[in-house]
């Protein structure tokens, strides 16, 4: 483990403040997770580190035209919170399949989203319910979509004194199904070969008034897939139409090939599971109806 | 006789694991009995003392710089500012240990590189300090210069003219182990890299398979896994001021290690005490010195005692994993399918250093090469090659899975070519009693017709199945060891209780428990009154460990000698006593002891024999080490996936595991071997693998290198078939070797059932199952 | 340097520590309790899984300041004096260990589980214990273990 000093501000504007004071040499602690593994094998050297835990604006989940999370709240939490569950439930289904119920227990959703990792399972599906990430400075504060943040790999928008306060996501649209598909074709404690996160609102005549794709592990960051979304909207959500949607993914993403997969491997299962996932969000859809 | 299994006991432990258990056949208070661990109360509480948990006054900690490069001259090493910064305690590098080298066998590891490296990960300079965290540090301080060497990475490729040669000198090994094996062993011989090339025929298979029917050959590759306990290598070493050497290491044959490392260090024997330790998993990889020697010299050097823990990362980069293997196999049949020949190569990838196995080849690479077949005409040739990669060691049944998965993938090959039913090739090929072996050895009790029938029986094997879903089975055999020394000593105090003093740690498989329970056995008493003492190398008899799924065997002969003898001097005390000859004394079932009108108890006796100066009573007893028993044992696997076609997925859903048994001595623990060994052949099969790039481990953590949770498990039934048979005492056999090994043929079996597509590779993967399933539609 | 003050075990501690310590260095290192055990060091094996004011967490990933003010549980906590936590007693019974190195990690997930949801289903015991990897048992004396505790408490 390399050496720090420890800070643990009380408020956000403490927060900000020792953020702008110490700069590169600072970084900021959630749940630990991504930043201590990071530190422990020597690869990120801060001279501060600065805890957020004490910072209650940060923690908390409420509802209000939508469900606004602190960037503090745990994936275990997300996971089991009944306000998730109902107004958001691809933000719980996803976090249930992130890792283990320890890792779960520590990883926050502000953490999730600040580590930038391509691999992770709540940035798509994030970016599929239109997710907002609300992000604070001492200059002010700014409110980015999910689908807008990630600029490479491990890359953000953030800037080096700006800090993750709230993610936000509006109400989901009525009649609307979603689904998220995490292959795992090793064992069942991995990051995922290819992610899908799909939400698919019916019109009243049934067919596809609006849909959302989202991959993670597919490329250098978490994309949406708006070719397939494009092609889906005002269509008839039958099993067809959906398949025939699938394969345009293949121009939104760039898988890097691994010990997960081959590139090409990893094109093809993209495919696959966009189309499924389609197909079980459109079934929810209908019964939703 | 063999009961049919449908009249087996059945206890169902419900809810998808099902399990059917045999009752113990003898009648013992404590042999057959599920009695609880002897170290149970200590491992649940958290208080079982691991190497790592040992804490010493002024203990230092011990890290490795390690080499980036798989192949290099080491230019220079400047230590100078490493060794300047506060709280280092000493530095080292090849320069400043001796130039003997380590091995089980062959003498090639070097304490620290010396002028070459030759796998990424060998340890380059070591640093004593006063936290990990200097000791780091400290690494990041020390400039090495390297000028990069030609590396070769496969052993096909390694064994070629022009391949570089990657021990010029050379190599020192000790010729006892090579001299146990039957065949034309050459060690070193005239091929670039091979470490040794052993040749063993039976009968003339050149011939038959020049005459044959029909002839079978194809080609496997099993890559290396790690064997995954979950302690890393761990040690500690400190020298007191007499001079005496304390060890406190996470190894599985402390006994053995001693001596090795008297020999590499220059210290005697008898000033080296090896401390009894709990070990976390052994599976193999724990018999070398790994870093001990290295933490000696830093000890010595800082006049302090040092820690050092592999993280996890060093585990997977620079442990000792299993050898990647390549095999090929070709076998000649008989217009009924019968075996006639076959001729087998086995080259092993043993990595930059050969000195992390006891013997020349891995003995499960030919000892049970198709062991349950009948084979008149058998020819194997086994190579170990040095390669630039992380040096292998031993891992459960070493070479059996590799050579197995070959095995038993390529009779069900066979089988499908001559529109044969998989069970009907094994039941026709099966080995009976009168057979040899493939090897022409003789032995006995050979149920393997029995074990598959009852396996296949349980698994439904002829009942029909949804499309998507596969069935495939696999066989083995494989006979419990009886080689190497074990020396117990028995006491029984003054209050009557036993207390049994053995050499060996318990690497987990809970053989001290079973060592109590025949300890209980013999002389009739509850387990509650044995005591297990795990005595440090300077008093506990010799011992050579856990391997070779000896240990029941063997400990269990030097028990019963110890018994024996103890019974005769107690005997001798009751004679006294009663005013008897010692021939008249007898044992009751209560473990007292009587004379025609007289009785009395051990616990009175031994209070009377104390007061005249006769107790308590020690009695030693060893084994009478032989090589492998003649009793072997098989065991029949079953499995059932389901291939999703778009994917290539592979879902292993249920195992059936039969197991042609000895005496059980304890249900739970020999149930454990048997779950524990499948789970660790389902990483094989499905997920484990150590990938290499350019020489370099890059599934380099646990986030990477994946073994199998408790959501990748399958529903699993065990079929035991009535013990008996065992030639040990009490009439048992072996489990630990028996379940690990076959299962991924049997998987491997099952997705060509499934999709009709056959993976010659292990492990399993998707993308694999995939391409099969393309290139089927393309040839279609 | 800084002082932490939490209830480890039932019982409040006060220790002065370095900014960086880990958890896992703390209650090894420091406070003596090697019961916990680090193996991946990465999050992954549970090998290091103490309870955090009741949730599981990896000690090898946490920092010992984020302890500061909570209560931690570890192996060397949950039995009653001499009488052994029940789950320890169903490991015990049903061989749910084999080397015991995992086993602290697993005894503890475990009881998070059942003070969360005292009747899991097999199933619902499989997916919170996926977790901690245990290389001797293969798992099924492990599930067996919490079945067998969770149908005794
Ligand atoms: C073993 C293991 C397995 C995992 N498996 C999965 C998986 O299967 N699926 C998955 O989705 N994820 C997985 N993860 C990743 C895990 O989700 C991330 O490590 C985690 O989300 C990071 O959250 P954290 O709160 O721990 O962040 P931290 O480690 O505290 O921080 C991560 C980064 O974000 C920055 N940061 C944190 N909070 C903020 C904030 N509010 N504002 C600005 N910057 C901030 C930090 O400075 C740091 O750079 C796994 C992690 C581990 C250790
Ligand atoms: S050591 Fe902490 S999870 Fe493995
Ligand atoms: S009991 Fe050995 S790893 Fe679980």
């Amino acid at each position: 483990m390399v050496p720090f000093t420890y800070l643990e501000p009380a408020s956000l504007d403490e927060a900000l403040a020792l953020l702008a004071e110490h700069g590169e040499d600072a970084k900021l602690i959630a749940g630990g997770t991504g930043l201590v593994n990071l530190m422990k094998q020597r690869l990120v050297r801060p001279d501060f580190v600065i805890g957020l835990r004490a910072i209650r604006a940060l923690a908390g989940i409420s509802e209000k035209d939508g469900l606004r999370i602190g960037a503090l709240a745990t994936i275990q939490s997300l996971e089991v919170s009944e306000l998730v569950r109902r107004h958001a439930p691809l933000l719980a289904e996803a976090c249930g399949h992130v890792a283990t119920v320890r890792v779960r227990s520590m990883a926050t959703l502000g953490g999730a989203m600040a580590h930038g990792d391509p691999n992770l399972d709540t940035p798509p599906a994030l970016i599929a319910m239109d997710g907002q990430i609300v992000a604070r400075t001492r200059r002010g504060e700014r409110t980015i979509p999910v689908d807008r943040f990630f600029t490479g790999y491990f890359g953000t928008v953030l800037e080096r004194d700006e800090i993750v306060t709230e993610l936000l996501i509006p109400k989901q649209p009525a009649g609307s199904g979603t689904a998220f598909l995490k292959f795992l074709p090793a064992t069942q404690d991995d990051y995922a070969t290819v992610s899908v996160a799909t939400r698919i609102a019916l019109g009243a005549d049934g067919t596809i008034r609006e849909a959302r794709v989202a991959l993670g592990a597919a490329a250098m960051v978490p994309v949406r897939a708006r070719m397939v979304e494009a092609a889906l909207s005002g269509k008839a959500s039958d099993e067809k139409t959906l398949g025939d949607a699938a394969p345009l993914v293949v121009d939104a993403i760039d898988p890097i090939a691994d010990f997960r997969g081959s590139a090409e491997y990893k094109r093809e299962m993209a495919v696959v599971h966009v189309r499924r996932a389609l197909v079980e969000a459109a079934a929810k859809a209908k019964e939703a109806r | 006789m063999v009961k049919a299994p449908d009249t087996l006991e059945r206890a169902d432990n419900s809810q998808g694991v099902r399990c059917r258990m045999v009752a113990a056949s003898l009648s013992g208070k404590a042999v057959g009995q599920p009695v609880m661990r002897v170290d149970g109360i200590a491992k649940v509480t958290g208080r079982a003392l691991y190497a790592g948990d040992v804490d010493l006054p002024d203990l230092l900690s011990g890290r490795c710089l390690r080499s980036p490069h798989p192949s290099a001259r080491i230019v220079s090493i400047n230590v100078g500012k490493a060794k300047a910064l506060p709280g280092v305690r000493s530095v080292l590098t090849g320069a400043d240990v001796p130039d003997t080298c380590y091995g089980r066998m062959c003498k090639d590891i070097p304490v620290l590189a010396k002028g070459v490296v030759r796998f990424v990960g060998e340890k380059v300079a070591a640093v004593a300090a006063d936290t990990v965290e200097i000791a780091e540090a400290a690494l990041e301080l020390i400039d090495v210069e390297y000028a990069e060497l030609p590396a070769v990475f496969s052993a096909e490729e390694a064994m070629r003219p022009t391949a570089p040669i990657i021990h010029p000198e050379a190599v020192e090994f000790v010729p006892g182990a090579a001299a146990s094996i039957h065949g034309e062993l050459s060690m070193y011989p005239p091929i670039p890299n091979v470490i040794s090339r052993l040749r063993v025929r039976h009968g003339d298979a050149a011939s038959a398979l020049a005459s044959a029917h029909k002839i079978f050959e194809h080609s496997f590759a099993v890559p290396s896994v790690h064997q995954g306990y979950i302690e890393p290598h761990t040690c500690l070493v400190a020298i007191g001021r007499d001079g005496l050497v304390d060890v406190w290491v996470a190894n599985k044959g402390p006994h053995i290690a001693r001596t090795h490392m008297a020999a590499a260090i220059g210290v005697q024997e008898n000033r080296i005490r090896f401390n009894p330790v709990a070990i976390g998993g052994d599976f193999g990889g724990k018999g070398s010195l790994m870093d001990t020697l290295v933490c000696y010299y830093l000890a010595r050097a800082a006049g302090r005692p040092v820690r050092m823990v592999m993280n996890s990362f060093e585990e997977l980069t620079a442990g000792n994993p299993r050898h990647s293997a390549s095999i090929t196999l070709r076998t000649a049949v008989d217009p009924d399918a019968r075996l006639l020949a076959i001729d087998a190569r086995v080259i092993f990838n043993a990595g930059a250093y050969g000195g992390f196995v006891p013997v020349p080849t891995l003995h499960g690479g030919y000892g049970e090469l198709a062991g349950a077949y009948r084979v008149p005409n058998c020819a194997i040739e086994v190579l170990r090659v040095y390669t630039n990669t992380v040096p292998c060691g031993h891992m459960r049944a070493p070479g059996a899975p590799q050579v197995t998965f070959a095995v038993e993938s390529h009779i069900d090959m066979i089988a499908h070519a001559l529109g044969l039913d998989p069970v009907e090739m094994r039941r026709r090929n099966a080995i009976a009693e009168g057979d040899l072996t493939p090897l022409g050895e003789k032995r006995r009790h050979l149920r393997c017709r029995e074990t598959i029938d009852a396996g296949a029986r349980a698994f439904g094997w002829d009942k029909p199945k949804s499309p998507g879903i596969g069935r495939g089975m696999s066989t083995y055999e494989h006979p419990p060891g009886n080689f190497g020394l074990s020396t117990v000593a028995l006491t029984i105090g003054i209050d009557g209780r036993i207390t049994l003093t053995l050499g060996s740690p318990d690497t987990g498989t809970g053989f001290h428990t079973i060592a109590a329970q025949l300890v209980a056995e013999h002389f009739a008493v509850s387990v509650d009154e044995v005591e297990i003492a795990q005595g440090d190398t300077l008093s506990s008899g010799f011992e050579a460990g856990a391997s070779g799924q000896r240990l029941t065997t063997t400990i269990g002969q030097a028990i019963a000698a110890a018994a024996d003898r103890m019974k005769q001097d107690l005997a001798a005390l009751a004679a006294e006593r009663l005013n008897c000859a010692p021939s008249d004394i007898g044992i009751g079932a209560d473990g007292s002891f009587s004379a025609p009108g007289a009785m009395i108890d051990r616990r009175t006796l031994m209070g009377w024999a104390a007061e005249r100066g006769k107790a308590p009573l020690t009695c030693q007893g060893e084994n009478t080490p032989g090589r492998h028993s003649d009793r072997t044992s098989f065991v029949a696997h079953f499995a059932e996936v389901a291939v999703d076609r778009e994917t290539g997925q592979v879902r292993l859903r249920r195992i059936v595991t039969a197991h042609d048994v000895g005496t059980v001595v304890n249900p739970i623990t020999h149930q454990g071997q048997i779950e524990g060994g499948l789970i660790q052949a389902v990483g094989q099969a499905m997920s484990e693998q150590i990938v290499l790039k350019d020489g370099a481990v890059i599934t380099a953590h646990l986030g990477d290198y994946k073994l199998p949770t408790a959501m990748d498990i399958a529903e699993l039934e065990t079929i035991l078939l009535p013990g008996g048979g065992g030639t040990a005492p009490f009439s048992t056999t072996a489990i630990g070797e028996m379940s690990n090994v076959a299962l991924p043929a049997a998987i491997t079996n099952a997705v060509f059932d499934a999709v009709g597509v056959r993976l010659v590779e292990l492990p399993i993967s998707a993308e694999k199952v995939l391409e099969g399933l393309r290139a089927q539609a393309s040839a279609a | 340097m800084r002082t932490i003050k939490l209830t480890l075990n039932g019982t409040s501690v006060s220790r002065e520590i370095e900014d960086n310590r880990l958890l896992v260095e703390f209650l090894r290192e420091d406070m003596k309790l090697t019961g916990t055990k680090e193996s991946c060091g990465v999050g992954v094996c549970g090998a290091c899984t103490v309870l955090l004011d009741g949730t599981p967490i990896s000690a090898c990933l946490a920092l010992a300041v984020h302890a500061d003010g909570r209560a931690v549980t570890t192996i060397e906590g949950i039995a009653d004096g001499d009488r052994l936590h029940p789950l320890q007693e169903s490991f015990l019974r049903h061989g749910g260990f084999q080397c015991g190195i995992c086993t602290p990690g697993q005894i503890l997930a475990a009881k998070a589980l059942l003070d969360a949801n005292p009747h899991p289903t097999r199933a619902e015991i499989q997916h919170w214990m996926m977790g901690n990897l245990c290389r001797c048992t293969g798992y099924y004396k492990i599930i067996e273990s919490i079945a067998a505790a969770a149908g005794a408490e």
